[in-house]
C-alpha cells in the first residue's frame, strides 16, 4: 500500500505553490494569498489526520491529541518528531522543530558581505517570504486538530532558522 | 448476512448509507441506523460503564433487535460506522476485521481531493470496495 513520491518533488511543489499564490494569483494581496495557502493546508491536514489516526484508540484529552501531532503525525510527515513541546496549561502550546524539513533548503540570507549591515527593508522582505512558506504547515496542523475535534488557531515563528516554532491556541 | 452499512459524520449527518438486501426495506434500515446513533453517544459519554475499553474505536454490539444485530465503531475524528447484520452467530473478530478494512476504505475515500468534508461520499470506487468487503464478511471463518 506504500506508494512513494520523491521528496524533491514535494519541495518543488510547495515552493511553486507559494510562489504562484503570492506572485500570480494574489499578487498584491499577501493576506489573501496567505489565507488561501492556509486553507489548502487545512484540507490536507484534515485528510491526513483521518488516515494517521486509523490504528489508534481515541484520545482522552487535548494534550493527548497534541502529543499525537508532535510524535506520530510529525514522524509521518517529516520523518522526525517535534523536538520541544511547551504549554501554558491554559490552551496554548508551542511546538518547536529544531530543523524544519521544508525550510532546510531555504537560504538564510543574512549576508554581511557588504560590510554595512543589511537594510532593514530587505530583511523584512526576506522574513515575509519565509513566513509565507509556513502558512501551509500551519494549515496542516490546524486541519488535523480540527478533525480531531479541537478548534484552534496556529501561527508560526521563525526567529531563528532553521528552527521553527508553531504556536497552537485552542479556542475555548 | 450484512444488510446495511452506514457512515455517519460527527454531527450525526449521514455520509454514506448502503443496504444490501433485495427487499425494499431501506427506510427501516435507515431508521435502525438512526436509533443506533443514540446508543453510540451513550456508550461514549458514559465512562462509568465502559471501563478499560473507553477509548477503543470498536464499540461492539450496540443493541440487538428481533431480527438484526447492530455493531458500532467510532473513529478518532468522531465519524461513526454502523453495521447491521442478520447473522445469528457473528464472531467478534470478524466484525473487527470488517471495520478495519472499512476504515481503510473510508480513509481513502476521504483523501479524495474532490470529496468535500461533511458532504456525502459519492465515490464509486468506495462503493465497490465496500461491496467487496461486505461480500467477504464471514467467509474467512469458514474451514
Amino acid at each position: 500500500m506504500g506508494r512513494e513520491v520523491s521528496e524533491s518533488c514535494i519541495d518543488s511543489l510547495l515552493t511553486e505553490m507559494v510562489s504562484t499564490y503570492c506572485n500570480r494569483f494574489y499578487a498584491n494581496k499577501p493576506e489573501l494569498a496567505a489565507r488561501r495557502i492556509e486553507a489548502i493546508g487545512y484540507q490536507v491536514g484534515h485528510q491526513l489526520s483521518e488516515r494517521y489516526t486509523m490504528e489508534r484508540p481515541r484520545f482522552s484529552d487535548h494534550l493527548e491529541a497534541i502529543k499525537f501531532i508532535c510524535k506520530d503525525f510529525w514522524s509521518e510527515l517529516f520523518k522526525k518528531q517535534i523536538d520541544n513541546l511547551k504549554t501554558n496549561h491554559r490552551g496554548t502550546f508551542v511546538l518547536q522543530d529544531n530543523r524544519f524539513r521544508w525550510l532546510t533548503r531555504m537560504s538564510i540570507d543574512q549576508s554581511p558581505e557588504n560590510g554595512a549591515s543589511e537594510e532593514p527593508s530587505i530583511m523584512a522582505d526576506n522574513k515575509a517570504v519565509q513566513s509565507m512558506h509556513l502558512y501551509f504547515p500551519c494549515g496542516i496542523i490546524r486541519g488535523a486538530l480540527s478533525n480531531l475535534g479541537i478548534p484552534c488557531a496556529v501561527s508560526a515563528d521563525i526567529s531563528n532558522l532553521p528552527a521553527c516554532s508553531f504556536v497552537v491556541r485552542i479556542k475555548a | 448476512m450484512i444488510v446495511c452499512v452506514a457512515v455517519v459524520g460527527h454531527q450525526n449527518n449521514p455520509l454514506y448509507i448502503q443496504s444490501f438486501t433485495d427487499a425494499d426495506d431501506a427506510l427501516k434500515l435507515h431508521h435502525i441506523v438512526h436509533c443506533s446513533l443514540d446508543v453510540v453517544d451513550e456508550r461514549v459519554n458514559n465512562p462509568k460503564r465502559s471501563g478499560p475499553t473507553l477509548n477503543e474505536t470498536f464499540l461492539g454490539l450496540l443493541y440487538p433487535t428481533e431480527n438484526y444485530k447492530v455493531y458500532g465503531y467510532l473513529t478518532n475524528t468522531k465519524v461513526k460506522f454502523i453495521l447491521v447484520t442478520t447473522d445469528l452467530d457473528v464472531r467478534d473478530v470478524d466484525v473487527r476485521n470488517f471495520f478495519k478494512r472499512f476504515h481503510a476504505a473510508y480513509a481513502d475515500a476521504v483523501s479524495n481531493p474532490f470529496h468535500m468534508p461533511g458532504k456525502k461520499i459519492t465515490s464509486r470506487t468506495f462503493a465497490e470496495r465496500v461491496s467487496t468487503i461486505v461480500k467477504s464478511f464471514g467467509f474467512s471463518s469458514a474451514g
